[in-house]
């Protein structure tokens, strides 16, 4: 797949909440339309980052009401995509970070599925600081 | 998120517009949950749904398991393209019901 730009760097700071959500769909179309990828892939791509957003909403705070600012950093270069996620919550542990089976039916579980299915890989960092936890997702667009 | 509802006989239609996520998932299970416990057969008319999440799937899944245990049902209609492939990626398609 041919990417129109080579290099892309954009970051930008949400309330953790998930009222920003909206926001942080917003921030993720803005710079998708920069990029030469068919809209189903940019609409994959934002949904994989909204629920990576939802995530540290719904599990590294818990839920709480905080001021606290998660970062998400997207960047392209050469075609291969890396969104970064810093966060100041509970520091999140890879082991306990799993999907439910998808022949189990029942509601939750699902976002961290539907991530994996559209990236390539996710990482679990420790945040340097002053971030607790940094998630790297990756995908490679050329393929 | 905004929503209609319609009643004909025993079948309420919910028409549904704007993007559901977590952040309006409580207000449509308010929407949708007193229909089917008042046993009506609930109708989600999705068309106008431009976005939805694994939040948004929750609320099906739950609404589907409550109307089954309550026998009644919720159909799912008109369910635009964004919503029906999220709905694939979750693999749910036989188990809901899509009209």
């Amino acid at each position: 797949m041919n990417v129109a730009i080579k290099s892309i760097t954009e970051q930008r700071d949400f309330v953790v909440s998930s009222s920003s959500l909206k926001e942080v769909r917003s921030f993720s179309r803005e710079v998708f339309e920069k990029v030469n990828i068919n809209q189903d892939l940019k609409d994959e791509l934002v949904l994989a980052i909204a629920e990576a957003a939802q995530n540290i909403v719904k599990h590294a705070y818990q839920g709480e009401d905080t001021d606290d600012k998660m970062e998400i950093k997207i960047s392209l270069e050469n075609g291969q995509l890396e969104i970064g996620f810093f966060d100041k919550g509970r520091p999140v542990e890879e082991k306990n970070v799993r999907h439910r089976k998808i022949d189990d039916i029942k509601p939750g579980g699902l976002g961290t599925f539907f991530i994996q299915q559209i990236m390539d890989a996710v990482v679990f960092k420790e945040g340097e600081k002053p971030w607790i936890n940094h998630l790297v997702l990756t995908k490679n667009l050329n393929a | 998120m905004s929503y209609k509802v319609t009643e004909e006989g025993n079948i309420s239609t919910v028409h549904l517009d704007g993007e559901i996520d977590m952040d309006v998932t409580e207000k449509a299970k308010e929407i949708i949950m007193p229909l089917i416990e008042a046993k009506k057969e609930v109708h989600l008319n999705l068309k106008e749904v431009q976005y939805m999440d694994s939040s948004g799937i929750s609320v099906l899944i739950e609404s589907h398991q409550k109307a089954t245990e309550l026998g009644t049902k919720v159909v799912l209609k008109e369910i635009s393209k964004s919503v029906l492939k999220v709905i694939m990626m979750a693999k749910l398609e036989q188990i809901l019901n899509l009209d």
